[in-house]
């Protein structure tokens, strides 16, 4: 049995719940072991419900998972909030018995299989510390020495994040370390199962987060403008790449809102560049009209929707996958883009690189479609191999001075009609042929037309581009069909996209191991429809489960408008709660279409 | 950051297109062409790196009548998509040609941001004080009384003063010209786009289908030239602000005798400072921080996210 251990520090917004479990992922990182993190905090800067959860394992872990094995609980509205989740066999660590401002039910916990231990992280950060500021530091070296973990690594990582800022505050925070081991040792007697089992090899890993992992995908890929309006939870992807671009001769713009950010992005493009923009739900309705620009234009242009949940202002800080059709459908008259959504961390850093690659190649916009909840999901994966990325990166077929016979220059144009529908690229300074871009209808050499016949044939070509991508990109669709054999049904298909396929990979495992037979397919194209594939999926099973976090269900829909697949094959299971799934639900539903009688 | 150039001149017609204008006779637009095509060749400007930038509007539809790397884009956001262009390539000249309900009414709050970072855009708003592309209606320019389709008893607003609004945005080089005396407005246009900063050259315009007010009848005679007439020096930003202020004073029946314009209207340049450009401190930074080629070492950068 694999070690598998999750470890969840909850408490007040600005208590320092987030950077415990920074810390704690750090730790166990650097011991080795696979790291999956999932936060969660109100969009006020200070106060509210801020949790913060590091789940490390041995083996390679999929999602968030279900729930944890030890709480600490920083305060009394996080003991309130998790006391129906400490199950049998929990550990739960409370600020206390003195020192801080709720006392749970020990008896209570303790005879339904809890482990309790109180530890006055509050107190001894005030009395022995010195420094309420330290609570969290106290409060993760009581979790460590608690489970095994050595205090050495912690030590180093308060030296790594704190020695910028001063030997006093390493100093104080050693401090507290101290006193929180020393509280373990002289007054808690171990009663849990839970142990780290030890240093793992090291292996070739980064940690990034998911915004983080966006602007590095960015960088790799050449982005040489990246222009924002800040919004949650987006903006950190401007952050991020703000001092890196500068290293590639690129530069961060902040533009006076999104309409501005995607104006500018289409300027850059049309300029001859890759250019970028990132934001969330409200963002992407103001881009609208001007992401049909793009696409009217045929300008490649990448633009990250890190959604968060909506309609309107909704809860912007809170998961949700309720975009799909703005991103896609959103725009007026028939336009042509591509969407795309990374499932994990590491695939927010590889499709972010597939944007610019499939904007360069079909030039048009590209909608990258990431959420909250993978926006701060931290992981460690492989380290990428930077020189291989960039030697097959994608770039414009511009037509270029120095490449054609002045004698030829009559019969190529910006917007040629031609098989595939991809023309040559005019970009100023390199081109030798001026011509305008214009969202008016157009000839194929840009002048405005609205002949029947020039309209019809320039629609043609401009969604000639897009018709075959499924074909051209078959690594966009994500089979796991287990150990499924060529012509054999499964007893079920599940679809699921972005964070959400992460979850249902989970639950498939269990699945599986419970004897299923489950066929899963997880695009990361999710527009232009993978319509073959999908309707592959759908002649291996009678159902086909698609969990998605939103009311409508807007894949299912797709599937339902798009594909040549019979409507009650499909079965939605959507929630909008404002969180992730977890692993149990879809399984849950997946037993139930499978006619097992389970427990919620 | 010098602009890329021609060796030789070109004439003034090598920077048309092949389309003829789709504007009614007499527009006032027409001039506009014309000064921009001489202020190009003049500046030896190359067609092949050189971009002209426009939004939706009569007006708008310039780009496609010159021989240049032209961006006709949606209504309101030829700024930014220039902005666009100015950080991609700045190397490459940029001019917006666009109308007054395109800047200042729908495409409003781009103006104001360009012109106070100084990016190095000249803009040229032909200035007609209506939309005549929806068949007459009133704009942020229109005068008060004004009869659009939309409110047939007389605009009820007052007109916005775009010039003193434009330096106070920041705008380095603020001049108003009329499409009637192409020969101050080919001056104008050509040291707009000489000057270093974000240039706003107001042009008024004429609109002889729509507009029986503002037409060049009401014009001639009644321009007053600010700097050959009145001696204003543009680099005297307090007096620009003050002449600005009276910029509508010609409406105004009441102020026919009021000093500075007596109810003349003014052309010339109001404002001429410099000021680094936005492009200028991007590349300051760029020289600071770039790798060289700009390929950093990516194994270091990577240093930086091992556990």
């Amino acid at each position: 049995m694999a070690f598998d251990l999750t470890i969840k520090y909850a408490g007040e917004g600005g208590e320092g719940v987030i950077s415990a479990g920074d810390f704690t992922m750090r730790a166990a990182s650097n011991l080795g072991y696979e790291v999956v993190t999932f936060k969660s905090f109100p969009a006020e800067i200070k106060g509210g419900y801020a949790l913060s959860q590091v789940r490390m394992s041995d083996e390679k872990i999929l999602s968030q998972g279900d729930g944890f094995n030890i709480l600490v609980a920083f305060n009394g509205e996080a003991y309130e909030v998790n006391k129906p989740l400490l199950k049998p066999g929990t550990v739960l660590i409370w600020d206390g018995p003195e020192g801080g401002d709720f006392q749970p039910d020990i008896e209570e916990l303790e005879k339904n299989g809890v482990y309790v231990y109180a530890v006055p992280m509050s107190k001894i950060a005030r009395e022995e510390v010195g420094a309420y500021i330290t609570k969290n530091v106290v409060a993760m070296a009581a979790t460590f020495e608690l489970f095994g973990f050595p205090i050495e690594v912690l030590k180093e990582e308060i030296v790594k994040k704190f020695s910028k800022k001063g030997q006093d505050i390493v100093d104080l925070n050693f401090k507290a370390v101290e006193a929180g081991v020393n509280y373990v040792r002289e007054n808690i007697k171990k009663i849990d199962p839970y142990k780290v089992p030890g240093k793992l090899p090291k292996k070739d890993v980064i940690i990034l987060e998911g915004n983080q992992a966006i602007a590095l995908g960015a960088a790799v890929a050449g982005v040489k403008v990246y222009a924002a309006y800040p919004i949650t939870p987006a903006t950190t992807v401007g952050n991020y790449l703000s001092p890196l671009i500068l290293k590639t001769g690129g530069f961060v713009y902040q533009s006076e809102d999104e309409i501005s950010s995607m104006a500018v992005v289409i300027g850059a493009s049309f300029a001859g560049v890759k250019a970028m923009t990132a934001t969330s739900g409200p963002g992407i309705s103001l881009m609208q009209e001007l992401i049909g620009l793009a696409s009217m234009t045929e300008l490649p242009a990448v633009i990250v929707d890190v959604q968060r949940g909506g309609p309107s202002t909704g809860m912007p800080t809170k998961h949700e996958q309720a975009d799909l059709f703005a991103a896609a459908l959103g725009g007026h008259g028939d336009d042509q883009r591509i969407v795309i959504a990374p499932k994990n961390v590491e695939e927010n850093f590889y499709l972010t690189i597939e944007a610019f690659n499939l904007a360069e190649k079909y030039q048009l916009p590209v909608i990258m479609l990431t959420d909250g909840s993978l926006s701060l999901r931290a992981e460690a994966i492989p380290t990428p191999d930077i020189k291989k990325i960039k030697e097959n990166l994608v770039e414009r077929p511009t037509l270029r001075k120095d490449n054609v016979k002045p004698e030829d220059l009559d019969k190529i144009f910006r917007y040629q009609i031609t098989e595939n529908g991809i023309s040559p690229f005019f970009a100023p300074e390199e081109s030798p042929k001026p011509y305008t871009a214009t969202g008016l209808e157009h000839g194929e050499n840009s002048y405005p037309r609205t002949t029947p016949k020039e309209r019809t044939e320039m629609m043609d070509k401009r969604f000639r581009k897009i018709q075959n991508v499924e074909d051209e990109n078959p690594h966009l669709v994500e089979w796991d069909l287990g150990d499924l054999q060529e012509g054999e049904k499964a007893d079920l298909a599940i679809v699921a996209w972005g964070l959400t396929a992460s979850i249902a990979q989970e639950a498939v495992k269990r699945l599986r191991e419970k004897g299923y037979k489950i066929a899963a397919l997880y695009p990361k194209i999710l527009y232009p429809v993978p319509v073959k594939a999908l309707e592959k999926l759908a002649t291996m099973a009678d159902k086909i489960l698609v969990p998605e976090a939103s009311y409508l269900g807007h894949f299912a829909r797709f599937m339902k408008m798009f594909t040549n697949i019979p409507q009650t094959k499909i079965v939605q299971y959507n929630i909008y709660r404002g969180e992730p799934f977890i692993p149990a639900e879809i399984e849950g539903k997946a037993l139930e279409l499978l006619g097992e009688k389970v427990e919620a | 950051m010098e602009f890329v150039k021609l060796e030789t001149k070109l004439p003034p017609k090598e920077y048309r297109s092949d389309l003829e204008p789709t504007w009614c006779p007499g527009c006032g637009d027409f001039g506009v062409v014309t000064a921009l095509t001489k202020a190009f060749s003049e500046e030896q400007f190359d067609p092949t790196a050189l971009s002209v930038v426009s939004g939706i509007g009569c007006s708008s539809r310039l780009p496609l009548w010159m021989n240049a790397f032209g961006l006709h884009t949606a209504h309101g956001r030829a700024l930014p998509a220039a902005v666009g262009i100015r950080l991609a390539k700045p190397e490459i000249p940029t001019f917006v040609t666009a109308g007054d309900g395109d800047i200042f009414s729908i495409g409003m709050e781009h103006f104001p941001h360009a012109a106070r970072k100084n990016f190095n855009i000249t803009l040229v708003v032909m200035d007609n004080r209506m939309y005549a592309l929806t068949k007459n209606q009133t704009s942020p320019t229109s005068r008060r009384g004004y009869k659009g389709s939309l409110n047939p008893y007389g605009n009820i607003e007052e007109p916005m003063n775009v010039i003193t609004f434009a330096i106070a945005s920041g705008a380095t080089f603020v001049a108003q010209s009329y499409s009637g005396n192409p020969k101050h407005l080919a001056e104008t246009i050509k040291a707009a786009s000489e000057h270093k900063g974000f240039s706003f050259v107001n042009v008024l315009s004429p609109c002889p289908t729509f507009n029986k007010i503002d037409t060049f009848k009401y014009y001639k005679g009644r321009t007053i030239d600010i700097n050959k007439e009145l001696g204003h020096d543009p680099s005297d930003m307090k007096k620009a602000l003050e002449l600005a202020s009276h910029a509508l004073d010609a409406d105004n029946p009441e102020l026919q005798d009021a000093e500075p314009f007596k109810g003349k209207v003014p052309i010339g340049i109001f404002l001429k400072v410099e000021k680094e450009t936005f492009e200028d401190k991007v590349a300051k930074l760029k020289e600071q921080f770039m790798a060289p080629n700009g390929e950093p070492n990516w194994d270091e950068i990577l240093e930086k996210y091992r556990p």
